[in-house]
């Protein structure tokens, strides 16, 4: 791969921005960028910037019908390993918790992990690696 | 039935479940960055994002998986029902579901005209433009009410 990575923005909300960036940073080998905490801070990881949004961010105003962004939900980034198992005994032993174990599909195996505010991540390693 | 059509039926399954795992990884692109939505539909899905959003289809496994991109982004799109791992219930009995506010950013130069256009489209938005720090954004649904922001950056301190 010679071709300059073209950036990736993915939001997620978060309850708070500070704990965010430090469980990305020492769970997943995400790198600390911007760091406007409370409000907003952004992690990479390769191509993909992580926007860590809180409340106080533009992303966290309330809608005009007065819902307000929140955490959690279950669409996510996928973070592609080599070994699943290997991967998870890893983020387990530093008190990572996951909403399920692996699941194994003709596409590969996958898991999903939690951050502290509830959002998902997908630990997923393809078929044939 | 026949030992012949036996073997020639499990030949064909194996065949299809190989022919399943081969287009899966060949949907992994390392330089993509992979981001999957839970949807109601995945035709209306795959619709929708081609004809509204600009996004190609790279691979369909009829109602049950879609692979999409566009730019650096490859969406995965996954039934809340379905055989595909994505739509497998937690050992708790929880269902995955659309929505959410955890999304994609899309990027466009011309927010407003862009917003203009889904309008006209039919697109929903959760709200109206909002000025922010680094520019201007807003959220759309997508059919099964998942969030996609655009965006268009206004200061240097957030470039493409």
């Amino acid at each position: 791969m010679s071709e300059p990575l073209e950036t990736v923005n993915v939001r997620y909300m978060v309850k708070d921005v500070q704990e965010a960036v430090d469980w990305y940073v020492g769970n997943l080998g995400f790198t600390a960028q911007m760091n406007a905490a409370p409000a907003f801070a952004s992690v990479g990881l390769g191509a993909l910037r992580l926007l860590l949004s809180g409340r106080t961010s533009s992303a966290g105003r309330p809608m005009p019908d007065g819902r307000e962004p929140e955490a959690g939900g279950w669409n996510r980034f996928q973070f592609i390993v080599e070994d699943i198992g290997a991967e998870v005994d890893r983020l387990r032993a530093r008190g990572v918790t996951f909403r399920n174990e692996i699941v194994r599909g003709p596409g590969g195996a996958q898991i999903l992990a939690e951050d502290p505010s509830g959002n998902v991540v997908e630990l997923f390693q393809p078929a044939g690696r | 039935m026949t030992r012949a059509k036996i073997a020639a039926l499990a030949l064909m399954v194996l065949g299809a479940a190989h022919s399943a795992a081969a287009q899966n990884a060949a949907t992994v692109h390392p330089e993509l960055v992979r981001v999957r939505y839970i949807v109601n539909d995945v035709s209306a899905s795959v619709a929708f994002y081609t004809t509204r959003l600009g996004f190609k289809l790279d691979m369909q496994s009829g109602a049950y998986f879609a692979a999409l991109s566009r730019g650096g982004v490859q969406l995965l799109i996954s039934p809340a029902k379905g055989p595909g791992g994505a739509s497998q219930p937690m050992p708790n009995g929880e269902r995955p579901v659309p929505g959410g506010w955890n999304r994609i950013v899309v990027y466009t130069p011309d927010l407003q005209g862009e917003v203009d256009r889904l309008r006209k489209a039919g697109v929903r938005f959760r709200n109206d433009v909002v000025v922010g720090l680094g520019g201007n954004e807003i959220l759309l649904d997508d059919p099964s009410g998942n969030v996609v922001e655009l965006f268009q950056p206004t200061g240097a301190g957030y470039t493409k």
